[in-house]
C-alpha cells in the first residue's frame, strides 16, 4: 500500500490527544494523505492524555488501512509533554514527527518538516499566512518577545506543534508537563540545529481557541520556567546572588540613613517602624542569598554526573599507517558510553 | 612529524588546548607544541577542544587529527565556554600529568619542559605565572592583580596569576575535581580541596597575535560570586555547617543587642520600643532559617555523589619531599 524505497527510516508520529480535537476520521484523512508523501514507511502513536473513551474507541474502530497504529492512554492528564515522552518510549522511528490532534497545519506541509532535517536536527513550523484577528497577533507577538527577551532567541511560532525531529532530541532532552512548548528553545540550547518552516495553515482550523485568563497564567509560568532552564540551573547564584544583594543593599542603605539622621539630627531610633522595614530588608537579602549558595552546593555535589558540554564528534586517528587516512579506530567503549551520542568522525 | 608513531595506551603527558575562533592559531599552536614536546623524548597526546567556533577551526583541527594520530580533536556542538573546554579535555585526555593552556598563542609550548620538571620533583599542581604580562595596564593587569589577592585570600590558596592558562596537573587528581561554569580560574582553589602540593613557576607571555580578547571587566561580579561559591563548597567538604553557621554570629549578635535594647528602653519609658525589639526579633529569625539551610546543606551534601573522603583520598597519594611556595 505505501510506496517508498527500502532504505528510508521508518518515521514515527506521536499524536498526543488533549482537548482540542479534529473528529478522528478526517484528522487521519489529512495526515495520512501528507504522510503518504514522505515516500518513507511510517507509524502512528496517539497518546491519550486523560481518559476519553469515545476517541480510544473511535481508534479502534478506524479503518487504518494497513498503517501501524499504537494507542498508549494515560490515567490521568499530565500534560502534552509528557504525553510526547510517552509516546516517544513507544516509537520505533529514527525521525520522530510530533503533531496536534487538531488540524492545525495541511496535511501535505509534513513532508516539508521531514526534509528539512536533511541540514538540521529538530525542524519546527511556522503558519503562514497566520489566521486570527488584531487581538491573536498582538497575544503571539507580546509571549515571543518575552521569550526573546529571556532566553535571547528569537522564533516566529511556538504555538505550532507540527514539528519533526531526529531521535536523539528527545534522548537528551527530558521534558515535562506543558514544557513541549519550548522544545526548540531547550534543543537550541544543547546545542542542536534548529529550522524553521514556513507552512500553510489548515484552512479549517476551528475559529480562534478561546485562551482563557488561567492559560495566561500558565503561559507565563512556562516563560518562567524556561528562563529558569536556559539561564541559572547551572548557576544558581548568579540569580539569587542578584536579587539578594540588591535587596540586602536596600536594607543597608535604608538604614545608614536611619542612623545618619539619628546622629546628625537626633531623630530617635527606637520610635521608627523604618527600621523594622531596613531589618526585613536586610535579612531577606541574606537569606535570598543563602538559598543560592545552597542551590550552588546542590549542583557542585552533582556536578560529576552531568557534563556541562555536549561533544559533537571526536576525531582521532590512532596509529596508521600515513597512506591509508580514513580508518580511525574507534574510541574505547567506556568513553562512549559517557556521551550515547556522540558519532566518531567517519 | 611521524604519522607513522602510533599513542601508547596510557601516555605520558596530555596537552590540552581549547579553540575557540582560532582558526589562524590551531595550526601554529599544533607546531609549536610538536616542536616544544618531541625533543623531550616522552610519550605524549594532544587534546584539541573546539569550543564552537563559527570559523574554520574545526575544519582545520580535524585536518591536524588526520595527519598527526596524536591529536585527539574534541569538537563542542556549540559554544560552552571555556571551562567546558577544558573540563571536556581533562576528561579526554589520558595521560600521566595534564597540561593546559590557551590556544591563542599567549602562552608557550616551550615553557612545557618546565613544567614537567617541576612535576617531576613530586607537585601535584605546577601553575603558570605571567610575570612579564603582555596586556593592557588598566582594564587588564589592575583588575586581575585584585582578583588574585582576593582569590588568595579567601581561599587560603595564595596564587600569583590564577588567570594563566598553563598549568600542568596530576591525571587523577584534576579528574576527580568537578569542573563547571566558569571555574577555570579557581581549578587551584578547587583542587585545594584534596590539598595538592602546588609550586608556582615562571613563565613566558606574549601578546596576542590573532582575534581579540575575549573577555572584559565585566566579569567582577561573577568572579566575586564564584568565591563565595568555592568557600562554602571547600568549606563543606572540610567542615559542613561551619560556614553557614560562621554567617549566623554576626546576625545573632545584632538580633540580641537590638531586642535587648528595645526591651531596655520599654523599662525605662514604660512602653518597649516596638521597631527596636522587633528588627531585634527578625535578625534573630534569620539566624535560625540560616542555622536551617547549613543543615539543608548538609543533607544535600550527604546525599550527593562528593564523597566527604573522596578528596583526602586523593591527597593522600601525595609524595613527600619540596615545600610548596
Amino acid at each position: 500500500m505505501m510506496t517508498h524505497t527500502p532504505t528510508a527510516p521508518l518515521v514515527s508520529v506521536i499524536i498526543p490527544v488533549g482537548d482540542r480535537q479534529t473528529p478522528l476520521a478526517e484528522l487521519f484523512a489529512e495526515y495520512r494523505r501528507g504522510l503518504e508523501l514522505l515516500g518513507a514507511p511510517y507509524e502512528l502513536i496517539f497518546v491519550m492524555d486523560g481518559p476519553q473513551p469515545a476517541y480510544e474507541s473511535a481508534l479502534l474502530h478506524l479503518a487504518t488501512d494497513g498503517v501501524p497504529i499504537t494507542v498508549v492512554s494515560l490515567s490521568r492528564r499530565f500534560g502534552e509533554a509528557t504525553a510526547l515522552m510517552i509516546g516517544f518510549e513507544q516509537a520505533a522511528g529514527g525521525v520522530i514527527v510530533s503533531l496536534p490532534a487538531y488540524l492545525q497545519i495541511e496535511g501535505g506541509e509534513i513532508a516539508k518538516l521531514v526534509s528539512a532535517l536533511g541540514s538540521a536536527d529538530i525542524a519546527v513550523g511556522y503558519r503562514e499566512p497566520r489566521a486570527g484577528g488584531w487581538f491573536e497577533a498582538l497575544r503571539r507577538a507580546a509571549f515571543h518577545r518575552l521569550l526573546q527577551f529571556v532566553t535571547r532567541l528569537q522564533f516566529r511560532d511556538l504555538g505550532c506543534n507540527a514539528r519533526a525531529f531526529k531521535r536523539k532530541i528527545l534522548d537528551e532532552i527530558h521534558l515535562y508537563g506543558d514544557q513541549d512548548r519550548f522544545l526548540p528553545v531547550l534543543a537550541e540550547r544543547h546545542g542542536f540545529r534548529v529550522a524553521e518552516v514556513a507552512v500553510r495553515q489548515a484552512k479549517d482550523q476551528l475559529s480562534p481557541w478561546s485562551y482563557t485568563p488561567r492559560s495566561y497564567m500558565r503561559g507565563f509560568l512556562d516563560i518562567f520556567t524556561v528562563f529558569f532552564l536556559v539561564r541559572f540551573t547551572k548557576r544558581p547564584l548568579r540569580f539569587f546572588g542578584m536579587v539578594g544583594v540588591v535587596t540586602l543593599s536596600i536594607g543597608l542603605l535604608e538604614l545608614l540613613y536611619l542612623v545618619f539622621d539619628r546622629i546628625a539630627f537626633h531623630s530617635p531610633l527606637a520610635d521608627r517602624p523604618a527600621l523594622l522595614l531596613a531589618s526585613l530588608f536586610i535579612v531577606l537579602g541574606v537569606q535570598i542569598f543563602a538559598l543560592g549558595l545552597l542551590g550552588e552546593l546542590i549542583i557542585f555535589t552533582h556536578a560529576g554526573g552531568s557534563k556541562d558540554y555536549q561533544v559533537d564528534r571526536v576525531v582521532h586517528y590512532p596509529g596508521v599507517s600515513t597512506d591509508r587516512e580514513d580508518s580511525p579506530v574507534s574510541i574505547d567503549s567506556t568513553t562512549i558510553s559517557r556521551y550515547p551520542h556522540r558519532q566518531v568522525h567517519r | 612529524m611521524r604519522p607513522s608513531v602510533g599513542v601508547p595506551a596510557t601516555p605520558k603527558l596530555s596537552v590540552i588546548v581549547p579553540f575557540f575562533n582560532e582558526e589562524d592559531s590551531i595550526d601554529l599552536m599544533h607546531a609549536a607544541i610538536v616542536r616544544a614536546v618531541e625533543p623531550l623524548q616522552i610519550a605524549f597526546e594532544m587534546v584539541f577542544v573546539d569550543d564552537g567556533s563559527r570559523d574554520g577551526t574545526a575544519a582545520r583541527g580535524e585536518e591536524i587529527a588526520r595527519r598527526d594520530p596524536r591529536v585527539r580533536f574534541v569538537k563542542f556542538r556549540r559554544n560552552y565556554g571555556q571551562t567546558a573546554a577544558m573540563a571536556a579535555g581533562i576528561d579526554h585526555a589520558q595521560g600521566e600529568i595534564l597540561v593546559t593552556m590557551d590556544g591563542d598563542l599567549q602562552n608557550d609550548p616551550a615553557d612545557i619542559e618546565h613544567f614537567l620538571a617541576k612535576m617531576g620533583e613530586g607537585y601535584d599542581l605546577v601553575v603558570g605565572w605571567r610575570h612579564k604580562r603582555q596586556d593592557k595596564l588598566v582594564s587588564r593587569k589592575i583588575p586581575s592583580k585584585i582578583a588574585n589577592w582576593l582569590i588568595g585570600r579567601v581561599t587560603g590558596v595564595p596564587i600569583t596569576d590564577n588567570g594563566c592558562s598553563l598549568k600542568a596537573f596530576r591525571g587523577a587528581l584534576i579528574k576527580n575535581i568537578p569542573l563547571y561554569s566558569e571555574m577555570h580560574r579557581f581549578i587551584p582553589a578547587m583542587a585545594s580541596m584534596a590539598g595538592p602540593r602546588i609550586a608556582e613557576i615562571k613563565v613566558r607571555h606574549h601578546a596576542r597575535q590573532f582575534g581579540k580578547s575575549k573577555y572584559g571587566l565585566s566579569r567582577v561580579y561573577k568572579v566575586l560570586l564564584d568565591l563565595m561559591v568555592i568557600k562554602t563548597v571547600a568549606s563543606f567538604t572540610s567542615r559542613p555547617l561551619l560556614w553557614f553557621s560562621l554567617l549566623c554570629i554576626p546576625l545573632t549578635l545584632i538580633g540580641s543587642t537590638a531586642l535587648l535594647a528595645g526591651l531596655l528602653t520599654g523599662a525605662r519609658h514604660g512602653q518597649i520600643s516596638l521597631p527596636l525589639a522587633g528588627s531585634g526579633l527578625i535578625f534573630l529569625m534569620a539566624a535560625v532559617t540560616l542555622m536551617a539551610s547549613g543543615t539543608l546543606g548538609e543533607l544535600v551534601y550527604k546525599l550527593g555523589d562528593v564523597r566527604p573522603d573522596q578528596f583526602a583520598r586523593l591527597s593522600k597519594r601525595t609524595s613527600a619531599g619540596g615545600r610548596s611556595t
